[in-house]
């Protein structure tokens, strides 16, 4: 074979190859986001989606809870500004049903406090068949979009095409997929067609050829303002009053069609607090190390137990990464991309009995900190971690306690 | 026109015809597209930004640049009053088929929620204004003002209907607001939306009307302002300078 002939046969191996070696993209940007911002901002838990499959028309819940850093980069916009409960899917494959956090509806925005537990819950309804990643994000002002751990949910087709009806405060049922629809259909094309056929009169005035002759004319007339006829002007006068005319009948069909309307509805809510005892078991930081070699991160805490009954640590959780420490708690990933470590944490000393104050050493091991590029934390020009433990009591009671602070890195 | 001496001239001025009238109606969609996309953006695309404060000042001072600067080279070169009318069709078209296409084929959004706004009737009273009184002064005044205080009542059959009030969990809410919610956009919190609030300027309920009077006297000074600078771009000392 010459080259000649080699050319395109590489060229349709390359395609080949491309359309059958493209990884998986991960589904809202998540890893690109700075790890140390990933880790100090919110720490969201106890997530859950269900149902994972289900048929259009059909509802989901979508629920979990989260704290937002106490550790949160002084330069980053917070969100105890201004912030929104959203949902991270692609585009409206689900309508918004309802959201809430610790009862307050999240239909406006609204602000979080530091250090403080917030549960969120939010009902959607499948619209488009597909399969898709299901995050919970928190939107922050200024900061941006805060990705929580997400889940694949796969909406198969239903019974009936997708409906979204809507009563308004007069009774009347609205149908949200093609509400107005006809109706601005109608005065847009009825200003097209005016508009169209001003353009007509221009073009169509005169002979054809149009531009040139009219560009001499205007360049060799004393006064270019002469080519305006009477004719023109009175097209000029129609269509000036014809104009007019239609914006006050539209106005005032409008009016009488729909007498009483309200402005678009914003500002912001308030979220209650939940009562809840964030003093129980207090850690403190006394030492974190990754080890790049063994994708090792080793944290020593000292952590003091103000309750009744021990606790052991049964969970760290970094970035969205869960490791569970298999003596206490076994942690199972829920899908292809659910970020767990299974055994993921080696824990020394994990039980705290009541009233005692002991150092804890754990280390968090995985790939998932080179997968999820956790490690570009030590390339961050400010290299502090975030992350939170659980500590769980006999009766299953859980104990979430945000640790964070420096972090060092080991070479070698 | 009897300055049409010969056959071939005037085969060749249809055929500048031809070629020129579709090249400057697509210049005109694409230039005023991208424009409008930076200036305007989601207030023409989403039905919940189409508020009375904002949206009707902001569309308006930005919609008046190209029927201003070509409006000027168009009555200046050939005594068209056809600059608010072709750029603001060309505009108005591009967008139908970008929010058919792009928002409603390939996003997934219901068309309803994303339909462009109408402007034709204001390059229409623009144009019709020059060629009455042949004065960029008085269209200025008279149809610059029309411009930017017409874009409200000119839309309001439009956007009426999406003004409903509704009630969800508790809160107050317009069908407007309803899809904004509920149709999902990740990128787009709600505090994204610049919209009215509620100050303690407020002359009562009276937003439309003062925003409307505002939007039409801004209206007047920039229509003078990319006038002049139509005026400035037709000077051939630029093609000069150029070549």
């Amino acid at each position: 074979m010459n080259a000649k002939r080699k050319r395109p046969v590489s060229a349709v191996f390359l395609l080949l190859l491309t359309l059958f070696t493209v990884n998986e993209v991960a589904a809202h940007g998540e890893r690109a986001q700075q790890a140390g911002i990933r880790m100090r901002t919110i720490h969201f838990f106890d997530i859950e989606i269900y149902p994972r499959t289900l048929k259009v028309n059909e509802e989901m819940t979508v629920k979990g809870k989260f704290i937002p850093s106490e550790n949160w980069p002084d330069h980053l916009a917070s969100t105890e500004g201004t912030a929104f409960l959203n949902i991270g899917v692609p585009g409206p494959k689900f309508i918004r049903l309802s959201s809430s956090v610790n009862g307050q509806p999240m239909i406006r925005s609204t602000s979080f406090q530091e250090g403080e537990l917030y549960e969120f819950e939010m009902t959607l309804k499948a619209r488009n068949e597909g399969e898709y990643h299901v995050h919970p994000v928190i939107s922050v002002q200024d900061a941006g979009p805060i990705i929580g751990p997400g889940y694949w949910v796969t909406v198969e087709t239903g019974t009936a095409p997708f409906e979204n009806h809507i009563t308004t405060l007069f009774g009347e049922e609205l149908d949200l997929e093609t509400h107005g629809l006809s109706n601005t259909i109608f005065w847009s094309s009825l200003w097209f067609v005016i508009g169209f056929a001003w353009f007509g009169y221009w073009l169509f005035r005169s002979k054809l050829p149009i531009i040139m002759p009219r560009y001499k004319l205007i360049a060799d007339a004393k006064d270019a303002d002469d080519i305006i006829t009477r004719q023109d002007q009175i097209a000029g006068g129609v269509c000036l009053a014809l104009c007019l005319s239609i914006i006050g009948f539209g106005y005032l069909w409008a009016e009488d069609k729909y007498p009483v309307t309200t402005p678009l509805q914003t500002g912001k809510v308030k979220t209650p607090l939940i009562e809840w005892d964030k003093h129980a078991v207090a850690a403190e930081l006394v030492k974190a190390e990754y080890r790049i070699p063994g994708r090792s991160f080793k944290v020593e805490v000292n952590v003091t137990n103000t309750l009744e009954t021990p606790v052991r640590l049964a969970e760290f959780t970094a970035g969205g990464i869960r490791f569970g420490n298999p003596n206490v708690r076994e942690l199972k990933p829920q899908d292809r991309h659910d970020l767990v470590a299974e055994a993921g944490l080696i824990v020394v000393n994990e039980q705290i009995e009541p009233g005692e104050t002991k150092s804890v050493v754990f280390e968090a091991n995985d790939a998932l900190w080179e997968i999820q590029r956790l490690t570009s934390l030590i390339y961050d020009p400010d290299s502090r971690f975030g992350g939170m433990i659980q500590f769980e009591a006999r009766n299953g009671q859980r104990y979430p306690v945000e640790i964070g602070g420096a972090m060092l890195p080991l070479f070698n | 026109m009897e300055r049409i001496s010969t056959v071939n001239e005037r085969k060749l001025f249809l055929t500048l015809d031809i070629l020129l009238i579709p090249v400057l109606v697509i210049l005109f969609m694409g230039v005023f597209s991208f424009h409008f996309a930076l200036t305007v953006g989601d207030w023409d695309y989403w039905i919940d930004w189409r508020d009375r404060r904002w949206w009707p000042l902001v569309t308006p001072l930005s919609l008046i640049v190209l029927p201003g600067v070509f409006g000027y080279l168009l009555w200046d070169k050939l005594r068209w009053p056809l600059g608010g009318t072709i750029t603001i069709l060309g505009l108005s078209s591009a967008a139908w088929v970008s929010r058919v296409w792009n928002f409603e084929i390939f996003a997934g959004f219901p068309l309803n929620m994303v339909t462009p706004s109408t402007y034709v009737g204001l390059g229409l009273m623009l144009d019709a204004t020059l060629v009455i009184t042949k004065s960029f002064m008085v269209t200025g005044l008279f149809g610059g003002f029309l411009f930017g205080f017409l874009i409200y009542p000119l839309n309001w059959p439009i956007i009426a209907p999406y003004h409903l009030p509704i009630e969800m969990d508790g809160t107050l809410m317009t069908v407007a607001d309803v899809m904004g919610y509920e149709y999902i956009r990740t990128a787009i919190p709600e505090y994204v939306r610049i919209i009215e609030s509620s100050t303690l300027r407020t002359f009562g309920e009276a937003v439309v009307p003062l925003t409307a009077v505002f939007a039409g006297f801004l209206t007047v000074l920039t229509y003078y302002l990319w006038v002049w600078v139509g005026y400035l771009t037709s000077k051939p000392t630029w093609i000069k300078k150029i070549v």
